[in-house]
């Protein structure tokens, strides 16, 4: 680097820290010397731009943050209700409404997320396996008998999500505990995986119900939806064998997969 | 059957914390970012009000949008870019006189008063550089972006930021009367 690029670059990047640059400055005390004023204008510029900033900048950007994400959902959810009611003047706007995924969130997997997150397990409630006759009772209190229970169910409770009912499980996986909700009440149409708040979900149709999934961290849904699948179909076939009383899960089982519709985070 | 009721649990350790580490993160994103923020959205719009609604929008969208931030490393940059987008949303019609900068007089206690009367002289100058000079020397000053990062910001190739960034300092240094040996930008 000569004089001549060195002022140039000095010009337009005073705070370079190329090595031809650095090297140039140590060479040439006429530049070192220029390098030096241009540092003491840099200063001054740095000094003006400094404006000063609001009080309590940070703290009213987090109240608005935590207000919209409190208050978000109850907005959607009354979007979603307006666009229900065009149904009357619409028909086709009704279709397109009901299976309007709310803020990247389908309707069921949402009511189990709200549940989740007024129903919070405890680490401590899910030190190690639960006996699996309470998975299989439980089950049982929602009208759907299961011929064996996945290992690893950590927790296990008969709740409501909306107006269904559920089984809540949380199964610890390698990349986190995954909190798997069986609705016992409503059988979705079509596997759709979802995302939204840094959390990661699947809802899929399984038995007369619907199985969803969430998990904060990127989980292998398929082997969590093999295994309840699994149980599922082997509970039809052995009520079906043991007591004659379908269970739902009247066809084969279906094959696993990922390839549901992924709707990204709003 | 009557479990049901009896849903609710406390616990101290969550298993399904789904908001708290998000939350956690967009908190010090906020804490991390909103004053370099505010103050390079000042200089985009001139506006102490206008720059803080700015800001404020740019972290909701943040926010939002959380889940696309993969590199830490880039968090800044992809900030500014949303904030930029936000600006040109709000305001890309309407240019920013240099009358409409507003607030040149924010008192630094430590400064004197000379140094205040210089600090207030060099915003102004500043103020009325054209935006196509003020905002690459913004982001440098300001962001601490190189010349390759402006570009892509700006869209420009990194030769004209080069020139315009050179450009800048030569307008400012005019505007305050400054010949150029004194600032040591090219007495050559």
């Amino acid at each position: 680097m000569n004089c001549l690029e060195f002022r140039r670059r000095l010009g337009s990047e005073p705070a370079c820290s190329s090595e031809d640059f650095v090297a140039h400055r140590s060479e040439c005390a006429h530049c070192a010397a220029a390098h030096a004023r241009a540092e003491e204008f840099e200063s001054r510029i740095r000094a003006a731009f400094n404006v000063a900033v609001p009080a309590n900048l940070a703290d009213r950007i987090l109240l608005a943050q935590t207000t919209e994400a409190r208050h978000g959902g109850r907005g959607r959810r009354r979007g979603f209700a307006a666009l229900v009611l065009a149904a009357a003047a619409s028909i086709v706007i009704a279709v397109v409404a009901v299976n309007r995924p709310r803020s990247g969130v389908p309707e069921l997997a949402a009511m189990v997320v709200d549940h989740l997150q007024e129903h919070v397990v405890g680490a401590d409630k899910t030190g190690g396996p639960v006996p699996k006759q309470d998975v299989m009772d439980a089950f049982a209190a929602r009208g759907v008998s299961l011929a064996s229970v996945p290992d690893g169910v950590n927790y296990v409770h008969k709740c409501p999500a909306g107006p269904y009912s559920t089984v809540h499980m949380v199964m610890p996986e390698r990349s986190g505990p995954v909190s798997v909700v069986y609705v016992a009440d409503k059988r979705i149409a079509d596997q759709v995986d979802f995302s939204r708040d840094g959390m990661r979900g699947r809802q899929l149709p399984l038995g007369k119900g619907s199985l969803v999934m969430v998990a904060s961290a990127d989980t292998d849904f398929d082997a969590i939806e093999r295994v309840w699948k699994s149980a599922m179909g082997e509970a039809v076939a052995m009520s079906g064998s043991r007591d004659g009383v379908a269970t739902g899960f009247a066809g084969p089982v279906q094959q696993s997969g990922s390839s549901g519709a992924v709707l990204a985070a709003p | 059957m009557k479990q049901d009721v009896d849903c609710k649990e406390t616990a101290t350790t969550p298993v399904y914390p789904p908001m708290s580490s998000r939350q956690n993160q967009f908190e010090a994103l906020v804490r991390g970012h909103s004053t370099d923020l505010y103050r390079y959205a000042y200089w985009l719009c001139g506006q102490d009000a206008l720059a803080q609604d700015l800001v404020q929008d740019t972290f909701l969208r943040a926010w939002r949008a959380l889940d696309k931030l993969r590199e830490v490393g880039a968090v800044k940059a992809w900030l500014i870019t949303i904030l930029r987008r936000e600006h040109a949303r709000l305001f890309e019609r309407k240019s920013m006189p240099a009358d409409d900068i507003d607030d040149f007089d924010l008192p630094d206690p430590q400064a004197t008063p000379e140094r205040r009367t210089e600090e207030s002289a060099l915003r102004q100058a500043i103020a009325r550089l054209e935006p196509k000079y003020r905002d690459p020397l913004v982001l440098q000053v300001l962001g601490g972006f190189s010349c390759s990062e402006i570009a892509a910001q700006l869209g420009l190739g990194e030769a004209a930021v080069m020139t315009q960034l050179f450009r800048a300092r030569q307008k400012l240094k005019g505007q305050l009367g400054l010949d150029d040996q004194a600032a040591g930008v090219s007495e050559l």
